[in-house]
């Protein structure tokens, strides 16, 4: 017999009151029935002889005193919960990983409503078989790791801990769990490996590491377990039935926008054939729909074709009941154009002008070109100050001080310092050589600003290699050095290119330093510094992130605050940087997100779970963690035998002869 | 089924029955007026007692001329004088007698009633009355015809008369002056003791009777549970837990209550008679009663 003390000294403290409480009670007498008598004396003779022993006596005769104090210790062996449990080989020390993925939310198990609320009553049913002398600690995970509860031997705050834990939409990782339980199980060493003067900061202690997964994860290698002896527990069957989708997209058609094409992957990632119909949705208005049927493991492709030259809100929902409902609904969305204002500063930049003003740049950016000299003016300032332009370039000239905004230089360099460690300022940006001619022989391909380039054919007369600040990025190299170099500063990016496109000969005349001008590849390098640098929307798909990601969106520098709403859900407010980046953080459920200034829509983006891993909901037979194999446990936790339901049975039925009794004196 | 307050004192079959009977007087009283009752006092009647000799002064009328023929010597006749019994009810009327169904005040006017009227159809002096300045307007009855009156006077008389025994016997005592059968109707429940009462009546040289009126709830009271009692003639509370232990003390102290009572009283000639307020009258009159020489 054990037992688990529910209440604190201090509520014992009080808890002790109330049978004192009761005597007191007892003896203050509460409502008395009056009743006329002939006469008191014979009554009053009667008393006299009992009173002879009167307290004694009084308590001796008084059975509904013994029923209530009885009642209350009963209540009070009832919140000592005596309770019965088997012999465990516990080190003591307990850790709990519970899975929060998206993979719990399958339905698959009896009795519960789906496995992480499984997972979650055998946690508490190992918490309730504690002893006195474990400690536990609680960690939740999903993609992110959550200690919910540090190691303590408080069952009340581990209860509290486990009724905070919710399943999440979010993929799993569970290294970061396993390390925030291995900080605690194995202390590190002060300082490197190796030092013969290093001392352990604290002797490891072993502990049990109780897993309760469905172990829907990527094997963890690179992980030694030390002193957590594993346990793993798998929640969920091997027999499941699951179609996902793991990919849906829409893309309008580059040469007619109002065109969309909308793609999906279906995969089926049960462990049984399943068909369904695809059901494609916009706004809630059905468009089409697609049947698909799978047998394990395979994967179909869906498309489907759309007109529409507004932002929309595309949903794909698979009409099946399957185990894991999260992968069935994939939503997608076409964000609708947005308009950038850039400030051109130049002498004079044909090619520049004409990059600027193609039929797809103008319908994302309104330009305006203006001379060097108009850096000197008063508008130049306040433009410069209020970061109204979204992109400012400076064409073979460079600003006093930088603008507070991003910028593109063309044959210069910013002018703004960076702080050194002695105190002193250098200036941020470089020239690494001398004019000389340029062979370009690297790109960066993956850089937004060099998507569909083909640069290596052009000819450069004269140019200069550039060195860029801590963080500079370089996107073009070439035989002299970088060429193009990207950099943050304050929250802003500047984009430096190391030649000019225009030259200004020694006798002042124009002349071309490259035949850039005439490539294709120059108005689609323009339009992505519209698109990236200056920030105009897409217009193909909105981007699709996975649950629990920060999304990042530049919007207009001169939005202060946005409205962020998932479709059907109330909006919430979130403010703009300096910059005109937003990071919206709620992306917990998937959905369609529009992020709205006023009635205006500027940005939208979709949460959607994408992820084979999670999808793949047969619950793993064993697990690799570190360099061990660890096999599922079969039986489960040992369960704890409580009486306390028993006792507060047995408190019912006193009262309830109380009550009898009472009638029955009273009547 | 029980009387009530509106029935009559006395149905009209104990009436008959009633006409039967007649009071006891363990002692000889020397009655004012001449009765039904064989006195030992020698006198006028048609019973022969003894002879005596003549002497002056002696009621010529009685001289047995007869005897004086045959024996030349003046002789009188003596007859068994008939004489007729004061007989007293005293009514204890405190509100403590106006408890129970029937109230034990209506049993105690029944009783008083049904004894009077057997007086009364012996040609008996009958004084009903309540203890307390009341009792001064009760009259003195004799003969069948005042049973009416008795009867008025019995309706009439309400609880509420709060007067301790001890005071009320001594009242009746300084008012009355003879001597005969005092049948005391109480409930004995004077929290200042019934004996001073008691002893007032004997020491008037009364046949005392004490009738003990008791309600079967005083005797086992159907009260259970945390209960304040409240007096009902001085209001005085008693707080009590009444248990199955607590009750069976109570009705060992109402028996050595009656007990003493019956004690105090054999030990004074005065006849005990308990009466519980359950029983039929005429049970108590026709059994009781004469099974204890009240009457025969």
């Amino acid at each position: 017999m054990s037992w688990i003390s529910t209440l604190t000294p201090l509520h014992w403290a009080l808890f002790s009151l109330i049978p004192i409480g009761i005597i007191l009670l007892y003896f203050l007498k509460l409502r008395r029935e009056p009743v006329e008598v002939p006469s008191t004396f014979l009554w009053k003779k009667t008393i006299e002889d009992l009173h002879v022993n009167s307290l004694l006596q009084r308590l001796r005769r008084s059975i509904l005193l013994f029923l209530q104090l009885l009642i209350i210790t009963l209540a009070a062996l009832a919140m000592l919960r005596p309770g019965v449990r088997g012999e465990t080989s516990s080190r003591g020390r307990l850790v709990f990983l519970i899975d929060t993925s998206a993979s719990m939310q399958t339905t698959d198990v009896d009795d519960d409503a789906n496995r992480f609320e499984r997972a979650k009553r055998l946690v508490s049913e190992r918490i309730e078989a504690m002893s006195d002398s474990e400690t536990a600690m609680l960690v939740s995970f999903s993609d992110r790791a959550e200690v919910l509860q540090s190691f303590t031997s408080d069952r009340n705050r581990l209860r509290d801990a486990l009724s905070r834990a919710e399943v999440t939409n979010r993929p799993t990782d569970v290294l970061g769990a396993l390390k925030a339980a291995d900080g605690l199980a194995n202390p590190r060493r002060t300082s490197e490996a190796g030092d013969v003067n290093d001392v352990q900061v604290a002797d490891a202690l072993p502990a049990d590491l109780l897993l309760y997964s469905d172990g829907g994860f990527q094997t963890v290698t690179e992980f030694d377990l030390g002193n957590l002896a594993p346990t793993y527990i798998p929640i969920g069957s091997a027999e499941v039935t699951n179609l996902a989708i793991t990919a849906f997209s829409a893309e309008r058609n580059v040469e007619k926008p109002e065109q969309v094409q909308i793609f999906a992957t279906v995969i089926n990632l049960g462990t049984r054939p399943a068909a369904a119909t695809a059901t494609l949705t916009l706004d809630d208005e059905l468009l089409d729909a697609s049947s698909v049927d799978l047998p394990v493991g395979e994967q179909a492709g869906l498309s489907f074709s759309i007109e529409s030259e507004e932002a929309i809100s595309l949903k794909l929902a698979l009409d099946i009941k399957d185990d894991l409902a999260i992968d069935n609904v994939a939503y997608a969305a076409l964000t609708p154009m947005r308009n950038v204002s850039v400030l051109v500063v130049t002498p004079g930049n044909s090619p520049l002008e004409i990059a600027l003003s193609t039929s797809k740049a103008g319908k994302i950016c309104q330009s305006e070109f203006v001379p060097p000299e108009y850096m000197s003016t008063e508008s130049y300032q306040q433009r410069a100050e209020s970061g109204n332009d979204d992109l400012i370039i400076y064409d073979r000239c460079s600003p006093e001080t930088m603008p507070r905004t991003n910028t593109f230089f063309i044959g210069a360099l910013p002018s703004n310092k960076v702080s050194n460690t002695d105190g002193t300022t250098t200036e941020a940006w470089k020239w690494n050589s001398e004019p000389s001619g340029v062979a370009l022989i690297d790109m960066d391909r993956t850089h937004p600003l060099m998507r569909y380039l083909e640069l290596f054919s052009l000819l450069i007369f004269q140019g200069r290699s550039v060195e860029g600040p801590a963080g500079s990025t370089e996107l073009l190299g070439a035989d002299i050095g970088p060429m193009l170099m990207i950099a943050p500063r304050d929250g802003y990016q500047d984009l430096v290119l190391g030649f000019e496109l225009i030259s200004t000969g020694a006798d002042g005349a124009t002349q071309t330093n490259t035949n850039w001008y005439a490539e294709r590849s120059w108005p689609v390098f323009v339009l992505n510094v519209l698109r990236y640098l200056a920030g105009a929307a897409e217009v193909s798909g909105a981007p699709s992130y996975t649950p629990g990601d920060t999304v990042r969106l530049r919007v207009e520098s001169a939005i202060r605050d946005v409205d962020v709403e998932r479709l059907r859900d109330k909006a919430a407010k979130v403010p703009v940087g300096p910059s005109g980046v937003t990071e919206i953080v709620e992306t917990d459920m998937p959905g369609n997100y529009r992020v709205k200034s006023g009635e205006r829509i500027v940005d939208m983006f979709s949460i959607n779970l994408f992820n084979r891993s999670e999808s793949t909901v047969a619950a793993a037979e064993s697990i690799e963690l570190g360099y061990e194999s660890v096999e599922g446990e079969v039986g489960g936790v040992e369960k704890r035998q409580e009486y306390w339901r028993w006792l507060l049975i047995g408190m019912l039925a006193i009262l309830a002869t109380e009550w009898w009794v009472f009638g029955r004196r009273v009547a | 089924m029980p009387a009530t307050a509106t029935d009559p004192l006395l149905s009209p079959e104990l009436l008959g029955r009633l006409e039967r009977l007649e009071l006891v007087s363990r002692k000889v009283f020397r009655g004012r007026m001449k009765g039904e009752r064989r006195s030992r006092r020698k006198g006028e009647s048609v019973e022969f007692a003894d002879f005596r000799h003549y002497v002056a002064g002696d009621d010529l009328r009685l001289i047995d001329w007869n005897l004086y023929a045959r024996l030349d010597q003046l002789f009188l006749k003596l007859f068994l004088e008939e004489e007729d019994l004061h007989f007293f009810s005293l009514i204890d009327a405190s509100e403590s007698m106006n408890f129970g169904d029937p109230t034990k005040l209506r049993v105690a006017k029944q009783m008083a009633a049904a004894l009077g009227y057997v007086g009364l159809c012996r040609a008996d002096r009958v004084s009903v009355s309540v203890l307390g300045p009341e009792g001064r307007r009760a009259p003195v009855l004799r003969g069948r015809a005042s049973l009416w009156k008795m009867l008025a006077y019995l309706d009439s008389v309400q609880s509420g008369h709060n007067v301790s025994l001890h005071d009320g016997v001594k009242e009746f005592a300084l008012r009355t002056s003879g001597t005969g059968v005092a049948v005391l109707l109480t409930d004995l429940m004077d929290k200042e003791g019934y004996e001073s009462a008691l002893r007032m009546l004997i020491g008037r040289r009364m046949d005392v009777f004490v009738m003990h009126i008791l309600s079967p709830e005083e005797i086992d009271p159907p009260l259970r549970g945390d209960r304040k009692l409240i007096d009902i003639e001085d209001r005085d509370e008693a707080e009590i837990t009444i248990n199955a232990h607590v009750l069976n003390k109570y009705k060992e102290t109402v028996q050595a209550f009656m007990n003493s009572a019956k004690h105090f009283c054999s030990k004074r000639s005065i006849i005990y008679i308990p009466v519980r307020t359950d029983t039929p009258v005429e049970t108590i009159v026709t059994r009781y009663l004469r099974e204890r020489g009240v009457v025969r």
